[in-house]
């Protein structure tokens, strides 16, 4: 008798189109929260709240009740969604430009008031969508559109660390950074958004969960190269791990 | 503060007033981040939505605020915030976003002395603001202006239908004469019907298939389509909503027109004109838009003169320019920025122009 | 009738208070009225006024440059309002803290210890503010001792109703002021 051990998700939607760049793991990304949202049973008491960007897309693929937030105001807007229905299931889905720039104080405002909501923030230390920026997690030495000789720090400052800020903050219940690199790393990385997801069922408090993610077209790289980059460069900075867990003592 | 329902005339603050109505009217959600003069809406706030169980958040700015009012109006409940001037110009994008996402927001925005920081006294100097819009796109927001106390309290119930009924963001237009004010106001029952919209507002897929509400529009031609259909809903706001009150207008040679806490003393300098033997008229806009443009063009027809008292540098007169068409000239009397000009002061002027 | 009235002092006078107690009497006299605070940037120590205006028909205009009665609790208030009593109107002055000086021949002047008052006969200077309105309940004869009493009951909330006789005290010590020995 033959087993599945493959199958796209209930909560993706039957005409779904794969619109992401070749290589880019935003698309594992979203299926991710798709199996989730799936194992919780929570999709159809979801609303999520998308940021502007590359990650504001995932309303076409995930089936689900959604609203399309200003750049950088999603976890605002999360915030009045999950105040206004306590009772439903609430998530932010937004890219690092959006998250840890414009949007840096409605993610750390929240977490600090202990907003019962998860947010996901695709890291890819770039602006995806409008064709790759310096942005704020942008790497030293890093080459972008605006930073054609590399982000040096006299001139551009430092890239931030998002993971472990937000797990300063005392309303934070659950802090972790991920990456999708290899297939270990992915079964990881599920791990953390449900548990970041679980967190929120149970009303602890805030919940981050930062995937490191690959951006090949506007690192003009091919798959496997801009992996490969993760791997050996931005792991060994923006290190993978788990930064608060307030389930578990002494994280 | 412990009012809600009193059915008797209390003494109370406009922006008190507002909040209680805000409350009554059913306000579910109430996001804020101070500012003078508006300051008294928050902390009433905070207090009343606590003992109802009902939600207030004290947010970190007033881009968060009214984003967060946005996310509360997408699930179908009633939201608010309130702020002032340099403060409400940081809300634009959001307010924008609300209208293409054809959200109720309301908004009530106290305004305060201007440009930049400007300063806490009262002005009108946000008419175009809020009239105009100051967000990218076209669009427009519904904005009613009180002119007393009872008035805050009214046009709030009123704010909060009129944007459930059109699917639009409202503001509320006052300033802050009326929020520092006190006055007798009597709160009765939200007197509007509770409107209807299981067939849009997030609540999870469970009844019904996945919504999104957003403002992205890829498509130009589906853009075009939308912007159409938005701007019959405006024509139809016009149809069926403008609101004015006039008086002694029939065989006025001049009709002074003014709006909000000015048209106070305006009616005022109105009666002293009367009593003087010239032959003068009151026209005051409560909704601003819509505004009531077909009015004052028939009033072209039989006036002589308009004009438009302001406490700004003169931006409703443009409006009222605009209405009559250059049928019959428009004048206006100002006063940058402060308490209205004295009903004397006013008058005065009214006989130095005609 | 149109009547228009200020209180001014420093911050912390209670001078608004004073002016809400007031307003609230007109409302219960089903009287229209409208009340405005100065308001600035200044928090206690201040100066500060507020005008009640009151009218049998709509109030004309909510701030005005002048007034009937102005009630003045500090000198800097005195210096500051004694120019905009209308004329053949009347100015109360707190002589405790503002010098008796005539300045005008067209206003009534009238001087009363009204800080020295508070602290002698009800131990509390900051009954001041409503023995003043006592005083005006008195000079004015718009509103009766026993309206702003009711008043006091509306503007007072429950949890401090035990300030209240003592405020009612206050009111009646400011009404007959002129039969008074400091």
């Amino acid at each position: 008798m033959a087993t599945q051990v493959f199958k796209i998700p209930n909560t993706i939607k039957k005409d779904a189109k794969f619109t992401f760049c070749p290589g880019c793991d935003h698309g594992v990304a979203v299926r991710l929260v798709a199996e989730c949202l799936e194992e919780l049973g929570v999709i159809d008491n979801t609303i999520a709240v998308c940021g502007i960007g590359c990650s504001v897309t995932i309303y076409d693929f995930i089936d689900m009740d959604a609203l399309e937030a200003p750049h950088g105001r999603s976890v605002a807007e999360a915030t009045g969604v999950k105040r206004a229905k306590p009772d439903k299931f609430v998530f932010t889905y937004s890219g690092d430009g959006d998250y840890a720039s414009i949007g840096l104080a409605e993610g750390m405002h929240a977490a600090l008031r202990g907003e019962k909501i998860t947010s996901i923030c695709i890291n890819n230390t770039t602006y995806g969508m409008t064709g790759g920026q310096l942005g704020p997690t942008t790497m030293l030495g890093q080459v972008t559109t605006t930073s054609p000789t590399g982000r040096n720090i006299e001139y551009y400052g430092y890239p931030i660390k998002l993971a472990e800020h937000i797990a300063l903050c005392d309303g934070t219940a659950f802090s972790a950074r991920v990456s999708l690199d290899t297939v270990a790393n992915i079964k990881k990385a599920k791990q953390a958004i449900k548990k970041a997801f679980e967190v929120q069922l149970k009303g602890l408090g805030y919940s981050f969960v930062e995937i490191l993610s690959t951006c090949p077209t506007n690192w003009r790289m091919t798959p496997d190269k801009a992996h490969e980059r993760v791997q050996n460069e931005m792991m060994q900075v923006f290190k993978p791990g788990i930064y608060k867990d307030v389930t578990v003592e002494n994280v | 503060m412990v009012e809600c329902l009193t059915n008797k005339k209390v003494l109370m603050k406009g922006n008190y007033a507002i909040a209680n109505a805000a409350v009554l009217a059913g306000c579910q959600c109430y996001f804020g981040y101070p500012i003078t003069p508006q300051s008294e809406i928050g902390e009433f706030m905070s207090g009343k939505m606590q003992e109802l169980g009902r939600a207030y958040v004290s947010a970190e700015s007033e881009l968060a605020a009214i984003n967060m009012t946005i996310g509360a109006c997408s699930t179908g409940v009633k939201a608010m915030s309130s702020s002032s001037s340099c403060a409400v110009a940081l809300m634009q994008e959001a307010l924008s976003y609300a209208t293409t996402d054809e959200l109720p927001v309301v908004l009530v925005s106290v305004m305060r002395g201007g440009p930049g920081l400007g300063n806490i006294y009262p002005s009108q100097g946000d008419y175009t603001q809020a009239v105009k819009g100051g967000g990218n796109g076209d669009y427009r927001t519904i904005v009613l202006a009180p002119s007393t106390v009872q008035e805050c309290a009214d046009l709030t119930y009123k704010a909060f239908y009129l944007a459930q009924k059109y699917r639009n963001p409202t503001i509320l237009l006052a300033d802050g004469l009326l929020g520092q004010m006190m006055e007798p106001v009597e709160f009765k029952e939200y007197p509007y019907p509770e409107v209807d919209n299981s067939s849009w507002r997030l609540s999870g897929t469970k009844d019904h298939k996945a919504r999104i509400i957003r403002s992205y529009g890829p498509l130009a031609d589906d853009r075009c389509v939308f912007l159409e259909k938005l701007f019959d809903k405006y024509k139809k706001l016009e149809e069926n909503e403008t609101e004015w009150e006039e008086i002694g207008t029939e065989d006025a040679d001049v009709v002074l027109v003014s709006f909000g806490s000015t048209s106070r003393n305006v009616k005022t300098a109105v009666k002293m004109c009367r009593e003087k033997g010239i032959k003068a008229g009151f026209f005051r806009p409560i909704t601003l838009f819509p505004f009531p443009n077909k009015r004052l063009k028939e009033l072209s027809k039989t006036v002589k003169k308009f004009i438009t008292v302001e406490v700004n540098m003169g931006q409703m007169v443009d409006d009222v320019r605009l209405a009559v068409n250059g049928v019959v000239p428009v004048e206006l009397i100002h006063k940058g920025v402060g308490a209205p000009p004295d009903p004397e002061v006013i008058f005065k002027q009214i006989e130095e122009l005609i | 009738m149109e009547k228009d009235f200020i209180i001014a002092g420093f911050g912390g006078q209670g001078v608004l208070l004073a002016g809400e107690v007031l307003a609230n009497a007109f409302m219960l006299d089903d009287k229209n009225v409208t009340w405005y605070p100065s308001y600035g940037a200044e928090m206690r120590g201040g100066t500060v006024n507020c005008s009640v205006v009151m009218s049998d028909t709509e109030v004309s205009a909510v701030q005005k440059a002048k007034a009937e009665f102005i009630t003045v609790l500090n000198q800097a208030s005195f210096d500051k309002f004694v120019s905009c009593v209308k004329k053949g109107g009347s100015i109360i002055v707190n002589s405790s803290l503002a010098a008796i000086k005539k300045t005008r021949e067209d206003i009534n002047y009238i001087f009363v210890p009204i800080t020295k008052l508070a602290q002698e006969k009800l131990g509390n200077i900051k009954m001041a503010n409503i023995l003043a309105l006592g005083v005006l309940s008195r000079v004015s004869k718009l509103v009766s001792l026993e309206t702003l009493e009711k008043a006091l009951y509306t503007v007072i909330p429950p949890h401090r109703a035990n300030l209240i006789p003592k405020n009612i005290e206050a009111l009646k010590l400011g009404y007959e002021y002129d039969l008074l020995k400091v």
